[in-house]
């Protein structure tokens, strides 16, 4: 998905259909002949404006000296109904080419640079028509941090804003911003003859922050705030263009800032081209030559060392009128919150459990059932599929979202309707070296998952005691196979390019990652012990893994022996420490999003407590950034996070793309009337087009034994959401980006008729006597499955209980004696009809029954052989 | 059951059989057939004790756990400590079942292992107890260990079982007896108490001894007691119907091995002792330690029979 989003969108304004088939959701394959094409238009849902950026000198005679002047073009790629923490592109231009660049750009790190392009969320927008309450202005505007947003006691040669042609008499005093500046809060702003300008923040709730100091801001911008600063001073290159990545914050991540449904907010970009100053003083003073300063840093020049800057062209003084007046507002709105639905609609929801994979249109979709009063309420549980897929054979879910086939321990036929076509996405955060910007073509192979997930890589110089592969490579940055396929990059280790960060509990995802590591003969060969061409070898501890499989052991055990003292204290298995797999993938994205690496090798002392602590490093400094994870595509979307390449066949790659979903699709084969899509990752291989992540998410149900409520709202869902539901969009009801809309016609025309002919099939629970005939026998006696003859009420508070069943198959072996869920949900009386044609069904016990006949018949065949054996074998000889 | 017979070969006992010749002990017998001898002598007197205690012998160690458990159940109810659920130890005593009919009066204990139904009828631990609201599941034994449910085919609809629990004196009035095919009754309504009764039963000449197919007995009370909430939603695979218990390996490794070290014991005692004296000594010693290995043996096999 390394393509920009705005491309995609333009792409539909072409209105080539058949494309749109394919998926324009998910961004088309870069170098496409017809996105090379494809006219910048704006699209429907983004942003697009352009406006003339100019810089003046009023010199000491009164004339205007235009210094600059730049046709600045902003773009946004999408701005409805966004989430927490998604991330917008914003591009840009025709600015001014920046210079001094920061290492990080966000917050006050990227204050020491010139000419950058500021990037900002604000609350309100910029509609002279609407209410002052509701307008946007500076003070409205989040950021992190003080020096960011307040300029307090500067000397002559910084403070130009006193010299800002736009700005009122008031902002030209040598105190400005709040008047009176609070003594109480701010006893030391108002120092003479030092300059001061405070901009305050204005919370949602009215409290304003005078923000003089770190201790009068908002609560959320403390150090050490959950969240890093989203804000950012761009840079832009020397071709005057630029992008970012900007990370929006909705009420829930901000409270004082207060974006969501209700509160319209705005992106607000200022590219900063100098504070344009006023008539100068004849001798010019120091004030005016500092604020006429044109930047001590060349275009495209890097500053490291955070050195000083022209304050003038600076973006520290983004609020100074001279740069105000040049912001390009893109307005936002944010869609529902995720507790809509319990808040707006009091029934009880019809839990459905499983697939994360889903968890993103989920979203989208549960107001559309929960606000209208016509449908169900919806809502979808993430569990792990096995468990989501048991507890609907139990009857406790009404249905399960799973993405592959499981076993069917229960007695009723199971049918598998296609919902969503996603995947999964090797997640990645690099940066390139010299601070160079991020990487966005990161390719992967087969055998280097292998490594990663076989924890084969050492980490760092703990890991070389390990024995049987102390010649590996420390992380996979220098593992010579890697640097092939993604040469340029940085060779530092450091211990999270020694791990992808993946799940630790079972999930088809998981499954279908080591489906694509087994299908390749040459990664199934290091995991069975070969080294590779360099020389490197499998973890002795994993040698021979069982692939694939849902769900990879943490099984090294190697404890480290080391001089330091904390390590001493705390002997940990230190690669697990570095693997640290989590729970969700949702986890695994907001790592990504935050370059946050879960290894949790931290030990060092606490000289305040005098104790140890241990876990999860520091955030990764920007520029040197390095992470991999596994994530949903729905979350690599949502996020804006980047997705690698896999390796097909001999020597293709393919991405997350629209197509190389629909290609895999028109790969799959249904191997049984409304079962699933079965993707062979030979055929994968074989076709060379086909993205390996494909994966289909099914809502799989019973198509007998549920009653006839609960089968009404499964059909419903599975209609509702295989036709509305995949129309492209962000909002209600809509699928979002990072699914491939399941349609009538084109690839996924199988899935939709299958989809089509499940929801008849659950809605009608009538079993058809084509199916196989061991899962369709007549429900067993409940003596089989004793869970199923609860009495009404047996759930506590009619909340259905999260106890996992039974997950083995029974002992018996008689087929068709499995647990049965014949008898409905718990506390349904089940339709009469269903129960009346019932049988008893009995078991036999071949021990049982032959056991006394043989004892007894063994015990006198012996007694008779004992006794026969003296007169035949050997006669016994009469005494002489 | 093995030192009775390994004493045989021993030299010593050859010795002595050359001054006292017997029809049986004369010949001393060697190679082939002396192995043969004793091998089938073995085998038969394995299987046979098996047979005898698990068919004659258990009654009695049936009737006196019956015995103890009714004491304690007893004394349970006296003092309102009888447990009621909904998660009650394995093996406890939980109510008194009677069939007039059939003349059964049982203690049932918690729990449908092979082990607990040693004891007397076992209540299948994810079912309500008798006499609760829902359904209950009773399994007991049909041919070994007292054999409390051996005539339960023979009971009628109409016949009556009486439960009586920690809450109190349930009487129930028997449906009918329901074999393979025979149609299921409908869910229990609400305040209904159903219980069913869980065997097996055998066909043809040897139907006491071959039984092998599970039968079912249901009975209903109408006003049931309320039933707390919380019990397990299934049960270990050893507490299905007909399952085994593997968990019984372990101890049956033990028993064997001690049958052998008794072995080796008596043929030790053999060299310095009369044959009279080590009959005397070990002859309670090996019959307690059969005991206790076909009863493991027995939790080895499957839970109603």
């Amino acid at each position: 998905m390394t393509c920009p989003r705005a491309l995609a969108t333009a792409l539909a304004g072409t209105a080539v259909m058949a494309f749109v088939a394919l998926g324009a959701s998910i961004p088309a394959e870069a170098g496409s002949a017809v996105v090379a094409t494809a006219t910048p238009a704006a699209p429907a849902d983004g942003f697009q404006a352009t406006r003339t950026v100019e810089r003046t000198f009023t010199e000491a005679d009164g004339s205007v000296a235009t210094v600059s002047s730049h046709q600045v073009t902003v773009r946004a790629d999408h701005t409805q109904n966004l989430r927490g923490r998604e991330r917008v592109l914003v591009s840009w231009s025709g600015a001014q080419p920046s210079g001094g660049r920061a290492s990080n750009p966000f917050g006050e790190n990227g204050l020491q640079q010139e000419y950058p392009v500021v990037v900002m969320q604000c609350r309100g927008t910029d509609d002279p028509t609407l209410p002052a309450a509701r307008q946007l202005r500076p003070e409205t505007c989040w950021t992190a941090s003080v020096a960011q947003r307040s300029q307090t006691l500067r000397s002559t040669s910084e403070a130009s804003w006193v010299h800002d042609v736009h700005n009122t008499e008031a902002d030209k005093q040598r105190v400005s911003g709040i008047d009176p500046i609070p003594a109480d809060e701010c006893p030391s702003a108002d120092i003479a003859p030092y300059f001061t300008h405070l901009t305050e923040f204005a919370a949602v709730n009215g409290t304003v922050y005078p923000a003089c100091d770190a201790d009068s801001m908002p609560p959320e911008a403390a150090v050490g705030a959950a969240f890093p600063a989203a804000e950012l001073s761009a840079f832009t290159d020397e071709n005057g263009t630029g992008e970012v990545q900007f990370e929006v914050r909705s009420d829930v991540e901000n409270e004082s800032l207060g974006c969501n449904d209700d509160v319209a907010c705005s992106i607000v970009v200022i590219p900063i081209s100098g504070i344009s100053c006023d008539q100068a003083s004849t001798p010019t003073t120091l004030g005016d030559r500092s604020c006429r300063k044109l930047g001590r840093f060349a275009p495209g020049s890097s500053n490291f060392a955070n050195d000083g800057i022209d304050l003038a062209v600076g973006p520290a003084l983004w609020w100074s009128e001279s740069n105000w007046r040049n912001r390009f507002t893109i307005p936002i709105s944010f869609g529902l919150p995720p507790d809509t639905c319990d808040v707006l609609d009091s029934r009880a929801p019809t839990g459905f459990y499983g697939s994360e994979l889903l968890a993103q249109a989920a979203l989208q979709w549960s107001p559309a059932y929960c606000l209208n009063k016509a449908r169900f309420k919806f809502q979808l549980n993430q569990l792990s599929d096995v468990a989501g897929f048991n507890l609907m054979l139990s009857g406790e879910g009404a249905a399960a979202v799973v993405s592959s086939v499981h076993e069917n321990v229960g007695a009723d036929p199971v049918a598998y309707a296609p919902t969503a076509v996603t995947g999964f996405a090797i997640g990645y955060v690099i940066d390139r070296p010299g601070n160079a910007g991020e990487y966005t073509q990161l390719r992967m192979n087969a055998r280097l998952l292998a490594k990663l997930l076989t924890q084969s890589y050492l980490g760092s110089d703990l890991g070389r005691g390990h024995p049987g592969m102390s010649g590996n490579p420390l992380s996979i940055v220098t593992d010579p196979e890697f640097v092939a396929l993604n040469p340029g990059l940085t060779s530092t280790n450091q211990e999270a390019a020694a791990t992808v960060l993946s799940l630790s509990n079972s999930s088809d995802v998981i499954e279908q990652v080591t489906e694509y590591i087994a299908a390749d003969a040459d990664a199934m060969a290091f995991v069975n012990g070969e080294p590779d061409p360099s020389g490197m070898v499998v973890n002795p501890e994993y040698v021979g893994l069982s692939l694939p499989t849902p769900e990879v052991p943490l099984l090294d055990t190697y404890v480290p022996e080391t001089q330091n003292t904390c390590r001493q204290a705390n002997p940990s298995v230190y690669f697990s420490q570095l693997a640290a797999p989590v729970t969700t993938m949702r986890k695994i994205a907001e790592a990504l999003l935050d370059a946050w690496p879960n290894v949790q090798t931290r030990c060092d002392f606490d000289l305040s407590t005098q104790q140890f602590k241990t876990g999860r490093i520091e955030r990764q400094s920007y520029g040197s950034r390095f992470m991999l994870g596994i994530v949903s595509l729905g979350d690599l979307e949502r996020y804006g996070l980047r997705s690698a390449a896999l390796k097909v066949g001999d020597a293709a790659f393919v991405g997350p793309t629209g197509r190389g979903l629909a290609n895999a699709i028109s790969l799959t084969q249904q191997t049984r009337k409304r079962g699933p899509f079965v993707l062979d990752q030979a055929d994968v291989s074989s076709a060379r087009n086909a993205y390996p992540g494909t994966m289909v998410v099914y809502t799989a149900a019973k198509t007998r034994g549920l009653d006839p409520e609960t089968a009404r709202k499964v059909a419903q869902f599975i209609r509702v959401s295989t036709t509305e539901g995949q129309e492209q969009g962000s909002g209600n009801g809509q699928l979002p980006a990072g699914y491939l809309p399941i349609s009538r016609t084109g690839a996924t025309a199988g899935l939709y008729a299958s989809a089509q002919a499940v929801a008849d099939a659950v809605e009608a629970q009538d079993p058809p006597e084509t199916d196989p005939p061991t899962p369709v026998d007549p429900p067993v006696d409940p003596v089989d499955e004793p869970g199923t003859s609860a009495p009404p009420g047996a759930g506590i508070g009619g909340v259905p209980d999260l106890v996992l069943p039974d997950l083995e198959p029974p002992a018996t072996d008689a087929v068709g004696q499995v647990p049965a869920s014949g008898v409905p949900v718990a506390g349904e009386v089940p339709p009469a009809g269903l129960l009346a044609t019932a049988s008893t069904e009995s078991e036999t016990s071949a021990v049982a029954g032959s056991l006394f006949p043989v004892l007894l018949l063994v015990g006198f065949l012996g007694l008779m052989a004992a006794t026969g054996s003296r007169f035949f074998v050997r006669r016994p000889e009469v005494p002489a | 059951m093995s030192a009775i017979t390994t004493e045989r070969p021993s030299g010593t006992h050859a010795s002595s059989a050359a001054r006292r010749p017997s029809r049986w002990h004369a010949p001393p017998q060697e190679g082939v057939a002396a192995v043969l001898t004793t091998a089938c002598t073995m085998v038969a007197l394995v299987s046979l004790w098996v047979a005898a205690q698990a068919l004659l012998l258990s009654g009695v160690s049936h009737d006196r756990a019956q015995a103890v458990l009714y004491q304690e159940l007893r004394t349970q109810l006296a003092d309102t400590t009888a447990p009621y659920g909904p998660v009650i130890p394995a093996g406890d005593p939980v109510a008194l079942i009677s069939i007039p009919a059939i003349g059964v009066a049982e203690v049932v204990v918690e729990g449908t292992a092979s082990g607990d139904t040693l004891v007397g009828p076992g209540h299948l631990r994810s079912s309500v107890l008798p006499g609760q609201v829902g359904s209950s599941y009773v399994y007991g034994r049909a041919g070994t260990y007292g054999a409390p449910f051996a005539d339960i085919a023979e009971l009628q609809a109409g016949d009556v079982i009486d439960v009586v629990t920690a809450q109190g004196e349930t009487s129930f009035t028997v449906l009918g007896v329901r074999r393979d095919g025979d149609p299921k009754p409908a869910a229990p309504g609400a305040d209904v108490a159903r219980l069913s009764l869980v065997s097996v039963e055998g066909q043809g000449r040897l139907a006491a001894l071959s039984a092998d197919t599970t039968i079912f007995v249901d009975a209903e009370a109408p006003d049931g007691f309320p039933a707390p909430s919380g019990r397990p939603t299934t049960v270990p695979d050893p507490e299905k119907v007909l399952a085994t218990d593997p968990g019984a390996l372990p101890l049956l490794a033990l028993c064997l091995a001690l049958l052998l070290a008794l072995t080796l014991g008596v043929v030790a005692a053999r060299q310095r002792w009369s044959a009279a004296l080590v009959w005397v000594m070990a002859s309670p010693l090996v019959i307690a330690l059969a005991w206790m290995t076909t009863d493991t043996v027995m939790r080895l096999l499957p839970n109603v029979i």
